[in-house]
């Protein structure tokens, strides 16, 4: 066990050879330090989702409005997104710097056409009749959507940063680190939305109010 | 008291700190505690005090041989010289020792812990008398009860029978409140959307303090009330007497004046007829409307949810349990509410408080002095004036059965067929009453509850009071007791 | 930083950003201060500001004191004893003993582990300021008389718009979602520090157990914080946006907010106290002149707890009506917790068992911990059984049981944590005689308050009620209790009279003046500002122990690991020599801030950076907007982008000096 006796020998960004007890870089471990953060800020709004299932007073509910497959489309091109980005991680590190720009902005467009999809979806919702305010479908389903969508976008600049910074040059194989933390986290970003899309879409499609609520469009 | 006394003996040996043994002492010499724990006045208290002393006698044992060590430790391994003492970093068995010992005590405690949790936390056992079912319903800040069975609603004084379980379901229409009388039982919260059930067995007659113990808002501090616990006739006679109207008041009279003034300026949320027939229902739905009112323009509304004011009088305390309910204290509580109790919805939305700068109510010395001398004057008339309930929903066998108990037939009718207490025993009456006289056991059923004194059974006397039922509700009460096997 | 090898050499990065404030150079001043990114400095940052923020939370409750002297007082209004008791919860939770464990964090935690600072350093510096503003921003609500009244645990629907109109309890969800920003950054910031840059041969087992104790506490900030952040968005959007997560009318449930807000607030109860833990895990073996007895049971326990402590949340929340099932199966991992607990109690008595024990300020201070915390922790065990809790919960008994663990627990450690690395931090010592007198005085203070309280809270007061009636029979206990509270401020002052008279006096305090066994010991006092002029290779727990006592090292081992003992290797170094190192050293840091530092062979430390603070001041005014007016979130926002750039495209050091 290394770490029991010594310590790991890592280049760090400026190609500086340092030491750490893990051999993993300082990023990467606050990155993942970070992702499980994370986790609980998800997971408490997705518990909230499923306490508030089947409890809404009045419609819209999830049977009235909720499109599977419109949203099945968006999940894919997020799914897509995520392999854009190995590949661009991928080039970045082999020293390809053009593959790996190209498939930066990859993941920048796909990411941007599944905010596109959310602002459609939320623009239609609000036309038949849901928002925030409506019940609680509306709450839950508002507030843990538009944070993932709020994670994305985060994405999408930091991806666009670093683009550029490929373009430049400043963001080269030997401090891929940078291109591999943002992956981690947009990887991480897009498995939320996974597990989103099974709850919210999946599982509650069918779900209506509870018995003597206002019934809903249908 | 007695009671409370020993216990405290009990404690005083308990917490050896320097301080607690002064505060003990002056404790011990206050005249009252009426929100003592150890001041058991039933089971359900009893059993939490007995766990609680329990833990507390096998934490005493602990806190000696921790405090105990580590003064001795202390002492006994003072620096006293310059040398280094031996490195010991530790010891695998003495570590397992100090896991395994804890482990059990605390396994100890887990058993009756479990056992009382479920004991109490599961509703009334049905085991230990005739359960009386209630119901409180929080509101910012006073306690609405209700009597499902009885169909009585009264405000911040809870009347219950001695040696028979209350079971109270809990409930609250704004926020989180809690149920607390601590010498009748441990607190259990009242959430808004989630009922809760808590019980009790008061085991003698006396008031029981009781106090809200969630925070609630700026007048938390004040929101109390009390438990009286009558013994099983003064108990029937409340509710009779809930069921009563008052004396109409003379023509002219300061409390006809006040009547007046009472339902046009207070009637619109305070109800205080709860003795109509059908009132118990509509108080559900007014409650209800006037709580929906205030929600939909809080700034605006002249309408609040309001404690039931049937038989005033009878009330020992005004402000929810925070003062004696005397004719001055109910004066200046009517003039300015806030004076008394801070953050009253009374003093904030009700008309009459609106009209002034001061938020005073906007009436005149001897109006409010007529108000209170009617609320004062209200209490139950004469005993045959009693109005049965209106009951709807379920078999007339049901009906006729809540109408049997809420109208106090009980009381003296035994539903025992070797127990007499004042009239009858009723068990087995459907086969006997069609052989007392010449009318059929129907007839005879309605005959005796119209004009008990058309027949008296040998060796007993006409004592029965007859109170006001409607000829349909005459139908499911025989119908009930034609069923008493 | 690291130890650095000069590697391939790099062209900068040509910088498009503009730069409108130059790097920071200076070295005194206030300037200094604001834009330092030194662990040491940022951890004296977080001690002045939180021992602020104690004195404020102190008042607060010497105010409610003298409210509930006597019956039927009227000297405070309901709405501002409100106003007083949840901001005396939130100020002493989240901005003093949170800030002040933070204090010890930065300022140990790279001193234990041999590293010249901590990982980030900026992000550090970032959490400092945004825990500064914000701070500043939930107590600017007194200012206009608007603080936040709905508790310091906010229950829904009480903390509802319907039931609370005013803006109180917007600054408090607002303020405390950007306190959580700053704890949730320096919680990411010490899991790495210390998972990464331990020095060589310090492997996990050998880690001081205040480093241990910090680590699960971050870990615990880490996992615990986003879901209160979760539960404050929630509530911040039904108030301001007008959503219904707990609005009863459309369905909301108030028991929800309790599951969330608990599900955080439990663990932060081991948030609040490991780190006191750890403290006390340090001073006891210094000064009973052994090592720790049962280290890996210590450490061990202090894991168990941090991992336990997320499955009994709902132990507060047994009268809610959970039902039976679910309280039964609280009330058992409750007491469950119990006993790693008492592990620990166990371990520290053991320590001192056959030691040769000296009664310094500090060790006074540690043992009172063991003592009072016990006492909390078996009134602890009284509401893990669910029907005696019946008849405590939210009564005074509850109130005086969290006083025993996090004030006769969290602060007394504290304070002795204060008065053993005092030296270490300023070179000098804090008068022992006054220190001793500060000790007794708060200890009876302490014990005089909330004794009684235990008695009264089973005599039925219940908590947070403004006043009582005189007919209730608790006047005299809670004058006793006011008493008590005088006391405990008056032994504060002392403590402040201690600093000022031993900050005039000046006895050096030398390395190492209490014979310590950690690393902190073996640098100079104060410490340079890159800490280690040679990182230290590590053998042995206890590593400056044992290098100052090798005779020792054979009787250590000697019960356990005889088999694998190694002597010393020729790394280590007696006391002169590593004077003679310091003082090379000085020299070192001389160059260092001088002009040359680019591919040095020795110490390469991050340089001064504004950009933390503007960050933090961007996110504090947004979160402002959000309770006032968009142009103030948009303004904010600028701010925020500004520091986020900026910080982007500086380099954590110039690659060549400035020409300014």
């Amino acid at each position: 066990m290394a770490a029991a006796t010594g310590t790991y020998e890592i280049k760090n960004e400026h190609g500086e050879v340092i030491n750490t007890s893990t051999g993993l870089s300082n990023k990467k471990l606050l990155m993942w330090s970070f992702l499980g953060s994370d986790v609980m800020f998800f997971g408490s709004f997705i518990a909230t989702y499923l306490v508030y299932r089947n409890r809404s007073l009045v419609g819209p509910y999830p049977a009235d409005i909720l499109d599977i497959p419109i949203t099945s489309v968006s999940t894919f091109v997020l799914l897509m997104s995520s392999l854009a980005m190995v590949l661009a991680l991928s080039y970045i590190q082999q020293g390809r710097q053009k593959m790996g720009t190209f498939w930066i902005f990859s993941v920048v467009v796909l990411g941007a056409i599944f905010l596109l999809f959310q602002v459609y979806e939320f623009n239609h919702f609000g036309q038949v009749g849901l928002t925030p305010r409506t019940n609680l479908f509306g709450t839950t389903f508002f507030i843990l959507t538009g944070l993932h969508g709020a994670h994305v976008t985060l994405g999408v600049l930091w991806l666009i940063f670093l683009g550029f910074g490929s373009i430049k040059g400043s963001l080269r194989a030997d401090n891929a680190i940078d291109l591999e933390i943002a992956g981690l986290y947009w990887h991480f970003v897009d498995i939320v939305w996974i597990v989103i899309f099974t709850v919210i879409y999946l599982i509650s499609a069918r779900d209506v109010g509870p018995p003597g609520s206002v019934p809903g469009l249908h | 008291m007695q009671n409370w006394l020993t216990s405290s003996k009990l404690t005083k040996l308990a917490l050896p700190v320097l301080a607690l043994a002064a505060t003990l002492f002056i404790a011990a010499c206050s005249p009252e505690h009426p929100q003592s724990t150890f001041g058991y006045a039933g089971p359900v208290a009893r059993d939490q005090g007995n766990l609680f002393l329990l833990i507390f006698w096998i934490a005493v044992a602990v806190f000696i041989i921790v405090e105990g060590g580590i003064i001795y430790i202390a002492f006994r391994y003072r620096r006293r010289d310059d040398k280094i003492p031996k490195q010991v970093h530790g010891n695998t068995k003495l570590e397992i020792t100090w896991t395994i010992i804890p482990s059990l005590v605390v396994a100890a405690i887990a058993v009756p812990t479990i056992i009382g949790i479920w004991e109490q936390q599961r509703g009334a056992p049905t085991d230990m008398g005739d359960v009386l079912e209630v119901e409180a319903i929080g509101h910012r800040w006073w306690f609405e009860f209700r009597y499902p069975n009885q169909e009585i609603v009264t405000a911040n004084e809870l009347h219950v029978p001695t040696g028979r379980p209350v079971n109270v379901k809990l409930s609250s229409q704004d926020v989180i409140h809690s149920f607390w009388v601590p010498k009748l039982a441990g607190k259990v919260d009242m959430v808004p959307l989630n009922d809760n059930l808590v019980w009790f067995i008061a085991d003698e007659p006396g008031i029981y303090d009781g106090q809200c113990a969630e925070f609630c808002g700026i007048a938390h501090a004040h929101m109390r009330f009390r438990v009286i616990a009558h013994e099983e006739d003064g108990f029937q006679e409340w509710v009779a007497g809930m069921r009563t109207p008052p004396v109409p008041f003379e023509a002219g009279s300061a409390e006809a004046q006040g009547e007046l003034l009472f339902a046009t300026n207070c009637k619109t949320c305070h109800t205080n007829d709860s003795w109509r027939q059908d009132a118990y229902s509509l108080e559900i739905q007014q409650q209800e409307s006037r709580w929906n009112t205030w929600l939909d323009d809080i700034e605006n509304s002249r309408l609040v949810s309001a404690p039931n004011l049937t038989h005033y009088s009878q009330r020992h305390f005004l402000g929810s349990g925070i003062k004696e309910n005397s004719r001055e204290n109910l004066i200046k509580w009517i003039t300015d509410p806030d004076s008394i109790k801070i953050g009253t919805a009374m003093q904030a939305h009700a008309a009459a408080y609106q009209e002034r700068e001061d938020n005073k109510i906007n009436l005149s010395n001897q109006e409010v002095e007529n108000i209170a001398d009617y609320l004062l004057a209200l209490e139950p008339g004469d005993i045959s004036q009693l109005v049965a309930p209106a009951i709807t929903g379920g078999t007339p066998e049901e009906r006729g059965e809540q109408l049997f108990v809420s109208i106090g037939c009980n009381a003296c009718h035994s539903l025992d067929a070797d127990t007499t207490i004042v009239g009858p025993s009723l068990i087995g009456i459907a086969g006997r009453a069609g052989t007392r006289t010449s009318l059929s056991a129907d007839e005879y059923l309605r005959q005796s509850i119209n004009d008990p004194g058309a027949f008296i059974v040998d060796g007993f006397t006409n004592a029965m009071v007859v109170p006001k039922i409607p000829p349909n509700q005459v139908d499911d009460l025989i119908a009930y007791i034609t069923t008493l096997e | 930083m690291q130890t650095t090898h000069p590697g391939p050499s790099r062209e900068p990065i040509s910088l498009s950003f503009p730069r409108i404030i130059p790097r920071p150079k200076s070295e005194y001043g206030i300037w200094s201060w604001i834009s330092t990114v030194d662990h040491k400095r940022i951890g004296t940052l977080y001690a002045v500001t939180s021992f602020f923020w104690f004195l404020v939370g102190g008042i607060e409750a010497l105010l409610m004191r003298v409210q509930l002297s006597q019956a039927d007082s009227t000297l405070i209004d309901p709405e501002m004893f409100n106003q007083l008791f949840t901001m005396h919860g939130t100020t002493m939770v989240f901005l003093v003993v949170m800030p002040l464990s933070a204090a010890f964090f930065n300022w140990l935690i790279p001193l234990q582990i041999g590293a010249r600072d901590v990982a980030f350093p900026r992000l550090n510096a970032l959490s400092f300021w945004i825990f500064l503003f914000g701070s500043l921003f939930l107590n600017f609500s007194w200012l206009i008389g608007d603080a936040p009244n709905g508790g310091w645990f906010g229950y829904a629907p009480n903390s509802h718009v319907a039931f609370n109109p005013t803006n109180g309890m917007n600054f408090w969800v607002i303020g405390l979602n950007i306190l959580g920003v700053a704890s949730i950054a320096a919680g990411l910031n010490f899991i790495v520090t210390i998972l990464n840059m331990r020095a060589p041969g310090m492997s996990l087992t050998k880690m001081p157990v205040f480093t241990w104790m910090t680590f699960v506490t971050s870990v615990l900030i880490v996992l615990a914080l986003p879901v209160l952040t979760v539960a404050l968005i929630q509530l911040q959007v039904d108030r301001l946006y007008g959503t219904h997560f707990y609005n009863t009318a459309a369905g909301g449930d108030p028991v929800l907010w309790q599951h969330v807000f608990w599900l955080f607030g439990h663990p932060e109860v081991y948030i609040l106290i490991l780190p006191a833990m750890g403290i006390v895990s340090e001073i006891l073996p210094v000064f009973s002149r052994k090592p720790l007895f049962g280290y890996s049971f210590l450490v061990f326990a202090g894991v168990a707890i941090g991992f336990m402590g997320w499955f009994v949340w709902s132990h507060h929340m047994f009268t809610v009506g959970l039902g039976p099932a679910a309280n039964s199966a609280f009330a058992i991992s409750t007491m469950a917790i119990a006993i790693p607990t008492g592990i620990k109690i166990f371990n520290w008595i053991g320590t001192m068992w056959g030691g040769s024990i000296r009664f310094s300020t500090a060790m006074l201070f540690a043992i009172s911990f063991i003592a009072m915390f016990t006492i909390g922790g078996l009134s602890g065990v009284m509401h893990a059984s669910v029907p005696s809790d019946a008849q405590q919960q939210d009564t005074y008994f509850v109130v005086a049981h969290f006083h025993y663990v996090l004030f006769g627990g969290a602060i007394m450690a504290i304070f002795g944590g204060i008065y053993f690395w005092w030296p270490k931090a300023t070179g000098y010592m804090l008068s022992e005689k006054l220190g001793i007198i500060n000790w007794l005085i708060m200890l009876i203070g302490f014990n005089l308050q909330f004794a009684p309280q235990h008695w009264l809270g089973l005599d039925g007061m219940p908590r947070r009620i403004f006043t009582y009636a005189e007919n209730m029979g608790w006047e005299n206990t809670n004058m006793i209790a006011s008493a008590g509270g005088f006391l405990m401020a008056f032994s504060v002052l002392l403590f402040m009279i201690n600093v000022v008279y031993s900050a005039r006096k000046r006895v050096p305090a030398g390395d190492d003046p209490w014979d310590g066994r950690t690393l902190e010991w073996s640098i100079s006092s104060p410490p340079p500002h890159y800490n280690f002029e040679k990182i230290p290779n590590v053998e042995h727990r206890d590593d400056f122990w044992f290098t100052k006592h090798p005779e020792l090292i054979a009787e250590y081992y000697h019960d356990e690991h005889s088999g694998e003992l190694t002597a010393p290797s020729g790394a280590q170094f007696d006391e002169d020599a590593a004077d003679e190192e310091d003082e090379h050293a000085e020299a070192h840091a001389e160059e260092h801030h001088g002009d040359d530092e680019h591919g040095h062979g020795g110490i390469h430390l991050p340089d001064m950076s504004y950009y933390p603070i503007i960050l933090a001041a961007g996110l504090t005014i947004v979160g402002a907007g959000l309770m006032t007016a968009v142009p103030v979130i948009i303004i904010g926002t600028i701010v925020l982008l500004w520091g986020l750039l900026g910080w982007s495209f500086e380099p954590v050091n110039d690659p060549v000096p400035d020409s300014h």
